[in-house]
């Protein structure tokens, strides 16, 4: 009886550990099981400059979605995005891809509109803005200068 | 080719001519082309370039873009969610004051006009929004891509948004005035922007 008891509770905390080491990875990995809780927005961004999935999506610099794909569709940068479901964005907003830091990682910041439309599920943000190529600027700077 | 460029001679205007008419397309591309030459053909006139003159000529600039830009679109825009909040009277009031804003800030850049030649790149037309991409080529061989966001009212494409190296102008704005009316109140921005615009009014005479 003893060691039934014993037994039990050693698989038992192996249950559990492999329940804790599950939430874990799907909490690290920032997969979101189910689509639980939010909904997909789409953007055209003519230059993504490094955003990958995963990406963070921020309004005012708080997280409210991630970069769940991004796919070239007519020769642009087709973003689908993952959005917590309490927020809602409108139709005018703005959606640009920002660098945190000067050479940090890129993400997608988006502006707030003031539309009464709000984006359904699957629509998409019009209004987009490409990542600001740095080295580009720098070199027009630079070839502005000459002579 | 440069030397070209630089001369202000008449064949370097029969050359912007030339190439502003190339590959032109679709309706809101040609509706802004019609804009872009009106106020080019002022810039270029002879008879205005005199320092006197100069007050009607930034005039008859302001009347031609007045036609082609949806003001209020863009200052609904620009002040996206604190839009909501104002009274009619305050709309009446912002509006003007918004493109004044942006008369006095990009006036004296597009005075300065020197046989940039401008490029119609195409147009993407979605419903009653479209794009129209712009490519304007310096005397120094300097590119600048601009995209022009319009909107069709009545026939008419109206321009409620610009981005000029993919920096859009109303984002620019929206993110300024946000974070001026949270830190302060939208009277403060008011009042902020009348002092520049008036600021930038007497410069402009001086």
């Amino acid at each position: 009886m003893k060691k039934f008891d014993l037994e039990l509770m050693v698989g038992l905390f192996l249950i559990a550990g492999i329940v804790a080491l599950g939430y874990l990875s799907i909490k690290l990995g920032k997969m979101e099981v189910l689509g639980g809780g939010g909904y997909e927005v789409k953007a055209l961004f003519s230059d993504s400059g490094g955003l990958r999935a995963g990406s963070s999506v921020e309004i005012a610099g708080v997280e409210v979605g991630r970069v769940k794909s991004i796919v070239l569709e007519d020769y642009q940068a087709q973003t689908v995005m993952f959005i917590t479901s309490d927020v809602s964005i409108q139709e005018d907003a703005i959606a640009s891809i920002k660098t945190k830091g000067l050479i940090g990682e890129k993400y997608v910041e988006i502006s707030p509109g003031g539309a009464d439309e709000i984006i359904q599920p699957g629509g998409r943000i019009r209004e987009t803005q490409p990542a600001v190529d740095l080295e580009e600027l720098i070199s027009q700077f630079v070839f502005g200068k000459v002579d | 080719m440069n030397h070209v460029f630089y001369s202000h001679s008449i064949l370097t205007v029969v050359l912007i001519w030339a190439l502003a008419g190339t590959s032109v397309a679709g309706e809101p591309s040609d509706q802004i082309k019609q804009t872009t030459d009106k106020i080019i053909s002022i810039l270029v006139d002879p008879d205005l370039k005199d320092p006197s003159r100069s007050e009607e000529r930034s005039k008859l600039v302001r009347k031609a873009a007045d036609e082609r830009f949806d003001w209020q679109e863009m200052a609904r825009r620009a002040l996206a969610r604190h839009w909501k909040p104002r009274t009619d009277e305050e709309r009446r009031e912002f509006v003007p004051l918004f493109a004044d804003l942006l008369e006095r800030t990009y006036m004296k850049k597009i005075q300065n006009y020197s046989g940039e030649a401008v490029d119609y790149l195409g147009d993407r037309v979605e419903g009653k929004y479209g794009i129209v991409k712009v490519k304007v080529s310096t005397a120094k061989n300097l590119e600048i891509p601009v995209l022009y966001r319009v909107r069709e009212k009545g026939g008419v494409w109206l321009i409620y948004d610009v981005s000029i190296e993919g920096v859009s102008l109303v984002n620019n704005y929206r993110t300024q005035f946000n974070s001026i009316i949270l830190k302060s109140s939208y009277e403060e921005l008011v009042q902020k922007l009348k002092k520049k615009v008036s600021k930038k009014r007497d410069l402009g005479a001086g």
